[in-house]
């Protein structure tokens, strides 16, 4: 039996990815826990995270409305296999919740962890709120998690 | 019958070493300036084909950065990781099928948020290329000193050609002292890599619609092996030229070109495009200066088309006729033309 | 768009590992066979499309060193790529190509050689500043629409298992498929370990090196080279907005799904999908989405996707068989698993599908699913 030859290359590369003006907004207010949408002009539709312009109506974007840093939870899981954490390339093992959860005064959902990882104490429409870290960097994990409120 | 294509609208950003936008800001631009320009909005758009790399944009699936600048959300769109004249050689093709009318095309990349060349090397064959750090700098170089060894004027040529499509910037002998970086390659031959996006809108004619004529389209993949290829020639070009020819009816000739929009990295290879394409010195190629003094890989043949659309709207020439031309890999492996014909009524 | 079709597939048989070959061999082991189903020789191929998420083997520009591979070389060759629905945009692009009268034979290759990669960390390279921090991959993503759909819809994790079941027992039917068996159940899948709440272990599509491959001709050609060609009738995309929170109710009403299917019916004349459609070659990466999508292409109503799968409606013999090759849950592939589902539903109308054939099937769905909620669809059919 043949033995089969592998070539290893290892990838270490790194990317300076640019984040555009109205993110840059978006990061500072959350430096100061302010969490902030773009209205559309057109349909309304209230966004998260802040684009150019609304995919829909292919408007720019400019009007920014107030975000409260609690909504409903609109979708749910909580995840057992570990995974790589793409910002800071650890292993993140679970148990853990996430959820997509609809803030008040957002129309699109944010996509965040979840501080409960008993499944039968999870439902689509529960409310949860923002768990803050004390050091605030301006990305959207300074908010550590989401609570449920209960 | 296939249906004319128009050359409907163009819209580009301005090269630069560093954009500090990020990719949809840079996209949205253009697109919204070719939109313009063909008078158009994003609801007339039948479907979006864009050109990208996921490893130079560091994202993958890369072109979801851009689904919503580009007018792509509930619509068709295609991605092609190659030169973005190969987007629009299939918008021509999606066009030609009768499957949509109106294709806005759109390319873009920034070299300056990680080092192009490092990246590069993931294009390599793996098993007995990329292991040494080869990446397409050193290519080139291979090829260029295959050519200066046989040819003792060849550098000082390429400094003379450097030299022009620097606009005057750099003299012969300043280019020639510049340092060498891929020998026989010196710094002052290497175009020089920048952030950028174009963005071109093509219809099939009708009545109202205006602009240069997409005459005819070819592309072609040498092999990949350095030493597979005959590197004193683009032949690559030669087949893809052909392949061009015959889609715009021109069977077995060659058309004399007014105007030639090469996407050339070094000088070494605008000597190996005019070989190839057999241009006489009527030519006029590149008066806009080309990519010598700043490209952006994966958009470089797109503005070749926007700077030969440009040039049919100073130059109302009955019959007058453009090779646009675009590359991608190591040493051009991939070629890619398109002939412009002039203005259409 | 003007007529193209068909005329040969060929695929890879699909599995964790294909250390056996190079990635150049493996796109060669499928373009082989499918230029073989079309008795054509390479030099007859006029152009060759390359569908691959290169990122998942830390590549750029991978036709230039597998387009050799796939008989790519001095010809006109591209890679088209997006996500999952590589493979389905790839075909849809070979369509457009031998429809365009400038080529006559065009090869599609579709192929991922996942064990040569780090597939978790080329999921992970989403959008910089947001998705990437949170994400949990496709399954992350899947796990969540689940929750909504079985909130509103009320299917269950048993509904959900056929599915699994299904899958694995068509696919003992099929040489290609990574997983297979002939005797599972939905015990089974119920016993397998939860990846993330609710899917389990056998809710949720492999990851598989493999490659699948369709020759597609011009209208001229292919009534000259086949006497029974899959004729393209209609074939659409949809792409969506780029945030995860920014899709509304993804398994219970993706809108590019269902504009796409109803684009298509509408260009093919199907007003009856459970009627009309022979055999359906959707792209599931999970067991819970084939539920969804049963509603979301008209094949049920609302809430009847359970009832539909439990009443055998969609398994072979029944009146839509859906997967008859076992889908994506059996072989996923990520570059190759939508040119799979077109090269299997074509095999059907060409006759060639072998023991999962559909007797007399003579018109096909293929649905293609990637990132966030885009959608290829397209209608295959015997007649031109």
């Amino acid at each position: 039996m043949t033995e089969r030859i592998s070539v290893q290359i290892e990838m270490n590369q790194s990317w300076r990815y640019a984040s555009g003006a109205a993110m840059e907004r978006f990061a500072d207010g959350l430096r100061q826990k302010r969490i902030e949408a773009l209205r559309c002009g057109g349909c309304g539709r209230r966004y998260l995270p802040p684009r150019p312009v609304c995919g829909n109506c292919h408007l720019h974007l400019s009007e920014w409305v107030p975000v409260a840093d609690q909504g409903v939870v609109e979708a749910w899981t909580v995840v057992y296999l570990p995974f790589l954490d793409g910002r800071t390339g650890e292993i993140r093992k679970g148990p853990y919740g996430m959820a997509l959860i609809r803030l008040d005064g957002a129309d699109t959902t944010l996509n965040h962890y979840l501080a409960e990882a008993d499944p039968t104490r999870l439902a689509v429409g529960l409310r949860a709120r923002a768990v803050w870290r004390d050091e605030l960097r301006g990305a959207i994990d300074d908010i550590r998690h989401f609570e449920v409120m209960r | 019958m296939r249906p004319d294509i128009v050359v409907a609208g163009i819209g580009e950003t301005t090269p630069v070493p560093a954009d500090s936008r990020s990719i949809p800001e840079m996209v949205l631009e253009a697109v919204e300036a070719a939109l313009a320009d063909a008078g158009i909005g994003h609801r007339d758009l039948d479907a979006v084909t864009t050109a990208s790399v996921d490893m130079f944009d560091g994202i993958t699936a890369s072109n979801i950065a851009v689904t919503e600048v580009v007018g792509a959300v509930m619509k068709p769109e295609a991605r092609i990781s190659a030169d973005g004249l190969t987007a629009v050689a299939h918008a021509a093709c999606q066009i030609w099928s009768g499957a949509y009318e109106t294709v806005l095309v759109a390319a873009h990349a920034k070299t300056s948020i990680a080092p192009h060349r490092d990246l590069t090397q993931w294009a390599l064959d793996p098993i007995h290329v990329q292991p040494l750090g080869v990446d397409f700098l050193t290519c080139a170089g291979l090829q260029a000193r295959l050519l200066a060894d046989r040819d003792p004027g060849a550098e000082r040529r390429w400094a003379e050609i450097a030299a022009k499509r620097r606009g005057g910037a750099m003299s012969p002998d300043r280019i020639l002292a510049s340092p060498l970086v891929a020998s026989p390659l010196r710094l002052g031959m290497c175009a020089v890599p920048g952030d950028g996006a174009s963005a071109v809108v093509l219809r099939a004619k009708k009545k109202g619609i205006g602009g240069p004529i997409l005459a005819g389209i070819g592309y072609d993949l040498e092999p990949h092996a350095l030493g597979d290829r005959d590197l004193t020639r683009w032949s690559g070009l030669e087949r893809a030229l052909d392949r061009a020819g015959k889609t715009a009816g021109f069977e077995g000739r060659r058309p004399h070109f007014d105007l030639a929009e090469p996407s050339c990295l070094f000088p070494h290879e605008e000597e190996l495009f005019v070989a190839a394409a057999d241009l006489d010195e009527m030519t006029e190629i590149s008066p806009d200066g080309g990519l010598l003094a700043g490209y952006i890989p994966i958009v470089a043949g797109l503005s070749r088309m926007t700077s030969a659309t440009r040039y049919f709207r100073r130059n109302r020439k009955a019959g007058a006729l453009a090779l646009v031309h675009g590359t991608w890999g190591p040493a051009a492996q991939g070629q890619v033309v398109a002939i412009l014909g002039g203005a259409a009524s | 768009m003007r007529p193209a079709a068909i005329i040969g597939t060929g695929q890879t048989d699909h599995a964790k590992s294909r250390d056996d070959v190079s990635q150049p061999e493996l796109v060669r082991e499928a373009a082989s066979r499918a230029l073989a189903d079309a008795g054509l020789r390479p030099s007859e191929v006029d152009a060759i499309i390359i569908g691959n998420m290169e990122m998942f083997e830390g590549r750029a520009l991978p036709e230039l060193w597998v387009g050799e591979g796939g008989f790519a070389n001095r010809k006109p060759c591209l890679k088209i790529a997006t996500g999952g629905t590589s493979g389905t945009s790839s075909c849809i692009a070979g369509f457009h190509q031998a429809a365009s009268g400038v080529f006559d034979i065009v090869l599609v290759v579709g192929f991922e050689k996942h064990s040569e990669g780090q597939t978790q960390t080329g999921m992970a390279l989403t959008d910089p500043f947001w998705d990437r921090g949170v994400a949990s991959g496709a399954l992350g993503n899947f796990a969540l629409s689940i929750s909504q759909y079985m909130a509103e819809r009320g299917v269950t994790p048993e509904q959900a298992a056929r599915v699994a079941v299904k899958s694995r027992r068509n696919a003992a039917k099929n040489p290609h498929a990574h997983l297979k068996d002939a005797n599972a159940t939905v015990a089974d899948v119920l016993a397998s370990k939860v990846l993330a709440h609710p899917v389990r272990l056998m809710d949720m599509c492999p990851q598989s090196d493999g490659a699948a491959a369709i020759v597609v001709a011009s209208a001229e050609r292919a009534k000259k080279l086949c006497s029974r060609p899959a004729w393209v009738k209609a074939a659409t995309t949809r792409h969506e907005q780029p945030y995860i929170g920014d899709i509304d109710r993804r398994l219970l009403s993706m809108r590019t799904l269902r504009d796409a299917s109803r684009s298509v019916y509408a260009t093919a004349g199907i007003r009856e999908p459970l009627k009309q459609l022979d055999v359906a070659e959707i792209y599931e990466p999970v067991t819970y989405a084939e539920l969804a999508w049963y509603e979301i292409l008209g094949f049920c109503s609302e809430g009847q996707a359970g009832r539909l799968i439990e009443d055998g409606v969609t398994e072979i013999g029944g009146e839509l068989p859906v997967n008859p090759s076992g889908g994506v849950l059996c072989a996923n592939p990520v570059g190759a698993t939508g040119v799979i589902r077109v090269a299997e539903a074509a095999s059907q109308i060409l006759g060639r599908a072998g023991a999962h054939q559909i007797e007399g099937a003579k018109t096909a769905l293929v649905t293609g699913y990637g990132v966030y909620a885009w959608a290829d669809a397209m209608i295959l059919g015997s007649e031109p």
